[in-house]
Order: structure tokens, then sequence, then C-alpha cells
């Protein structure tokens, strides 16, 4: 009983730890809600700029994996507007970062 | 006696005053004398003030969610009738030299990404200013949008997103939508931008293609280029390349860019595209023996000393190297300036910065070479090459930049190959030469024998932006000096200083020696004499 419970929650971790892994969320979707994170983190007057800080490009697809399995979005420097992303829009930007990390096969070119 | 030698004295000081006197009369007139009308006519230029007629954000053509750019297109239609039609039947649009029919929209080659397949390769296409290809409406933003948009990928995730269908998507939608109507009225005046995003990066990067055209021509100092310094003249391209009924002034292939030597004091009608048409034929001040050489040498000679100057230019790309692959991936090296020297997808490359042109006579027109032409692979060739001679009323000694390649051709055939490189089923992704070949020569309804080898080729570049001001131009002994100087290749014409007439030279000296002797033969005669009269 006790190695099953062990084996359970070794599969609950690795099922928790691999969820941005395996995330399909929607790039399109998430690549305009990343944009307008930063709109509206810049008219609150958080940061200068309207346009994204980070670059897709700017991390490889593991440390896009880290960053939000450990949700260390500091990173972006809008952490307001990211910790009231829903899991499913986290999920989607995700995607769209993951998608064009600096060692996938379509890496974001510009900076 | 004593008296004698008083006046004698007092006449020599009178004479040295009055030389003293006149030299610097002479001197104060020279730097009052009439500057050249090729100065004072290109002085009168100043910064433009574009202002403009109309507010585009208030037209009703334009207050549309557009789902594509060729609506875009048909709104600006509605009122800029003739625009397409004009701009349909120029190079831009057709890629093709009207005199010839050559050029990259036919079947010409070059030695970098080799061909534009008949515009089929994807990457080459992107330069071409309609939404689709040669196929649909006329893109009018990409000259006159005067902010960078990605309207292709704007309509697509227009598109992806609406699929989802979710609140929150379709507010995304609204504001993807707000953003494409905002750029489809933000249009005006064609701006350096609209011309560099492919002039300054032809070749498939920044300064890859032309040394004289980059990025750093986007906010250059008076220094890289007094015409466009900002610190300077700063010329819009338009300025000098100027547009009738979407004709844009320049040269291409077989067509000079003017090749009539005129300046707008003979013809106000001329465009303002060479040095010429605003500096006219004596844009030095008047006894400057510079306004002698202009029948003979382009300004751009002198006043472009070396191009590439603050960012480098591609010089050499050898395609045989490519297809490395290390520990069976795709790789890359860097090299001097942080430019690539090595990549599978391309091969070997040579970057060069602040180079020194290599001088041609030049009457404004290039050779051609197409995949028809029969080539003699044992010597480089001259894929494009300027066409001029020493005698000829319209040839001038001219700079240029050559870049060197090494690229495929048909070893049965003798022909160049023209494969396809940048799609998603080309070369690129392939690696496989073969498949790339068959491909690319069938977009230009040619096939290959199946045996291919490399050849060295060069292609040659008039040289004519990054003008330097004045007093950086070149000093005559950078040309007139027996050796090793500018123009040591150059021939049919006498250079002083570079060449020598043989037995002329020597009559010369003969000359000066006997002129000395003569005088010093002379004097102490006089010296003699006066001795013997004391």
């Amino acid at each position: 009983m006790k190695k099953v419970m062990v084996l359970f929650v070794a599969l609950l971790a690795v099922s928790l730890s691999a969820g941005f892994a395996n995330a399909e969320g929607n790039s399109t979707k998430g690549k305009y809600l990343y944009r307008n994170i930063y709109k509206d983190c810049s008219a609150r007057g958080e940061i200068p700029s309207s346009t994204p800080i980070v670059s897709p490009s700017d991390k490889t697809q593991s440390q896009w994996e880290r960053t939000f399995e450990k949700k260390k979005f500091d990173v972006f420097g809008c952490t307001t507007e990211f910790n009231n992303l829903t899991e499913a829009n986290l999920e989607n930007i995700y995607t769209y970062l993951h998608g064009h990390a600096a060692d996938s096969p379509t890496p974001a070119k510009c900076k | 006696m004593k008296k004698m030698r008083v006046n004698f004295k007092f006449c020599l000081w009178l004479v040295l005053a009055a030389v003293f006197v006149l030299g610097l009369s002479n001197e104060s007139s020279a730097n009052e004398a009439p500057v050249a009308p090729g100065i004072a006519l290109a002085k009168q230029a100043k910064p433009e003030e574009k202002g403009s007629t109309v507010d585009h954000s208030k037209l009703k053509q334009l207050d549309k969610n557009f789902k594509s750019g060729d609506e875009i297109t048909k709104a600006c239609l509605e009122c800029h009738t003739e625009a397409d039609h004009q701009f349909k039947k120029t190079y831009h649009w057709t890629w093709k030299d009207p005199k010839s029919e050559g050029g990259k929209g036919a079947d010409s080659v070059n030695n970098f990404c080799i061909s534009a397949n008949n515009m089929e390769d994807p990457l080459c296409i992107k330069c071409h200013p309609g939404w689709n290809g040669k196929k649909g409406e006329v893109n009018c933003l990409s000259c006159h949008g005067q902010e960078k948009f990605d309207f292709a990928e704007a309509f697509k995730d227009i598109q992806d997103v609406s699929a989802v269908g979710d609140k929150e998507s379709i507010e995304i939608v609204k504001g993807i939508q707000d953003d494409v109507k905002k750029a489809a009225q933000d249009v005006g005046a064609v701006r350096r931008r609209n011309c560099g995003d492919c002039h300054f990066k032809g070749g498939g990067g920044d300064g890859v293609k032309h040394g004289d055209l980059d990025t750093s021509l986007l906010k250059p100092s008076r220094e890289l280029d007094v015409h466009m310094g900002i610190d300077g003249e700063n010329f819009d391209c338009t300025r000098c390349h100027t547009t009738t009924s979407h004709n844009i002034a320049g040269r291409f292939y077989g067509t000079p860019a003017e090749g009539r030597h005129k300046s707008l004091m003979d013809d106000d009608q001329i465009s303002r595209i060479s040095c010429e048409s605003c500096h006219s034929a004596t844009p030095h001040k008047p006894g400057v023996k510079a306004n002698d050489h202009t029948d003979k040498v382009a300004c751009q000679s002198c006043h472009i000393p070396t191009f590439a100057r603050e960012l480098p230019t591609k010089m050499y790309w050898d395609w045989s190297a490519s297809g490395k692959l290390k520990d069976g991936k795709y790789y890359s090296e860097d090299g001097p300036y942080g430019k690539h020297t090595y990549d599978t997808k391309k091969g070997d490359f040579v970057w060069g910065k602040d180079v020194v042109p290599e001088y041609y006579w030049y009457n404004g027109t290039m050779t051609d070479t197409t995949v028809n032409d029969i080539i003699d692979p044992s010597k480089p060739v001259k894929l494009r090459w300027p066409i001029g001679t020493p005698n000829a009323k319209d040839s001038r000694i001219f700079p240029f930049k050559v870049h060197v390649g090494k690229q495929p051709y048909d070893l049965k055939g003798k022909n160049f190959l023209a494969p396809l490189v940048s799609g998603p089923k080309d070369y690129w992704k392939t690696l496989d030469w073969e498949d790339a070949f068959t491909r690319g020569m069938a977009t230009l309804g040619k096939t290959w024998s199946g045996e291919y080898g490399f050849v060295d080729t060069k292609y040659a570049f008039p040289t004519t932006h990054m003008v330097v001001p004045g007093e950086n131009a070149l000093s005559c002994t950078e040309c007139h000096t027996p050796a090793n100087g500018r123009l040591a290749n150059i021939e049919g014409v006498y250079i002083p200083g570079r060449d020598r007439l043989g037995y002329l030279g020597y009559l010369g000296w003969f000359i000066i020696l006997a002129s000395l002797a003569g005088v010093l033969i002379h004097a102490a005669i006089r010296i003699a004499s006066s001795k013997r009269r004391d």
C-alpha cells in the first residue's frame, strides 16, 4: 500500500511538473495576450515601453518551461498582470513563448 | 655710385612690395571668386518639408475592418485611380529590365541567393511590393506606410483567433483589426525605411548585397553620407530618386540611371538621379583642376573613398562549402564584425568593412547573365559587369564593389543552375542540391543534365551612396602615383604621375634642365659683367 502511495505521489508530481511542458494553448491568442499585458502595464506606468521587453527568443524552450513551472514572472516586469492571468491564458502565453524560443524551429527574430 | 646703389635697393623694395600687394589682392579675389554654378545650385537644397493635404484617418474608404491586403489596396484605388496601372508597368513590380527583359523577375542569376526562381523563392518574394507576389494587388503600404507593420501576420492572426470564438478572443480580434486600420490610415510620402527594408537588406541581410547601402543610412552622420546625413542635408531617398508616374529614377541592368549627363540648368525636366543633375559638369570652384576631370572620372570615384564604412558588407560567398553538419546538426561560425563566416545552409563567407572600391570604365549599363548563357568555367565568370570604354562620350571611371562567389552550374550544359533554397521543401531544409536544382530550374521552364559543379563568379555593384564631404574626398596622389594607385588597372587614358610617355618624358626633363642651366649661365654672366663694371 505504501509503495502504491509513493508511486501515486510521484506520478502526480511528474504530471504536475510536466503541466506546462505538454501545454497546448493557442499560440496566436497567447501572443496578443502577452502584448496586451505590456500595453496595460505601461498604461499603469510600471514600465516605460508598451512593447514586450522580453522576446520569446531570449530563452530556450527548457528555460521557458522552468519559468512557467515555477511561475517566476518577475522576469517580465509586469507581475501584477501576470498574477491576474487565468491558467488557460498562462498556457496560451507559454505556448507562444515556447514555440518561438531561441532553440525552437521558428525562433522570434525581432527583439 | 653709392646713390645708384640706394636707388637700386629702393627699386628692389618697390618691386617686392608691389608683388606682395598684387599677391594679396589676387588671393583675396580668389576667395571672393564666383562659386561654381554646380555648387550654387546644389547649395540651394534644403531638407524637404513634407506636408500633406490629406488626413487619411478621416477618409471613409479607410475606416473599415480590413480582412486582406487586397481590400486595403482597393480602398486606396478609390481615390488614387491610376496608381496600380502605373506601378505595375515599373521595374519595381515586374523585376524585369524593360530594355533587355532580363532581371531577377526573369532568369538572371547572381552570386548571393542565386535566383528569384521566377518569383517562387519565398524569401526573395518578401521584397516584391505586392500582397501576394505578382498575382494580386499592389501593396501600396510597402512604400507609403509610415510605420512598419506586418499585415500578413495580422490577417493570419485575425483568422486564427477568430476561430477560438470566446469573448476574450473577440476582444483580441477587435484589437488587431484596429491596429490594421490604424496602419492602413498611416500613409504618406516614401521614407528611408520604406526603401531600406529591401534595398538596405538585399541578398538576405543588412548590407549583404550593396556595399553602399545598409541600415547605417537610416540615421547617418554627414561624414558617412553628405546628402543623407541627419546633421547635413538630411535628404530622403526620393530627393534624388525622383519619381514620375510611380517610375522611380535609378539604374537597373541594361538601363542607366541617367545617361544624358545633363544638369537641371540644362533641362529642368530631368531627374535628380546623377551627381551632375544638381552639381553640373563643373562642380568645383572655377580654376580648380578637378573640374577638368568630370568628362572622364565619375564624381563617385573621388567622393566615395571607401564603402561599408560603418557596417560590414559581404565580399565572398562559397556555396560549395555548404551542407556540413556538426554532431548531425546545422551549425554556424562567427568571424570578424560578429558576422557568420560559415553557415551549413549557405557555405563560407568573407565580410569586409571600409572597403576600397575597384574602378572600371562605366557608361551606366551592366552586363547580365542568365541560366541560358553558356559559360567558360575555367575562369571566373563575370555575372554582372560594367559596360564602358575609355573613348566613349558617356563612359566614366567609376567605383564598384565586386562580390566574389562560387556557385553551382550544369557540368554538361555549361550553364548556371538556379536552385530553390528558402522554401519549406528547399535546399536550406533538405541540403539536397539535386532536388533543389530540379525544382528550381523547373520554375524557369528549364531542365538540367543531372551533373553539377561549382564555378567562381564575380558580380559588380556601382558604388554611389555614402558620399563623403568634399574635405574627405580622395587626394590627387591616390591616383596620380607611379605604382599601386587606385587607377592602376585603368586603361585607355593618360594619367599624369602614373603614366610615362617614353622619350617625351626625357624631352621634358631635358627642357627643364636646359632651362635651369640657361638661368644659371645667364646669372653667372650678369655677375661677372657687373664685377667687371665695378
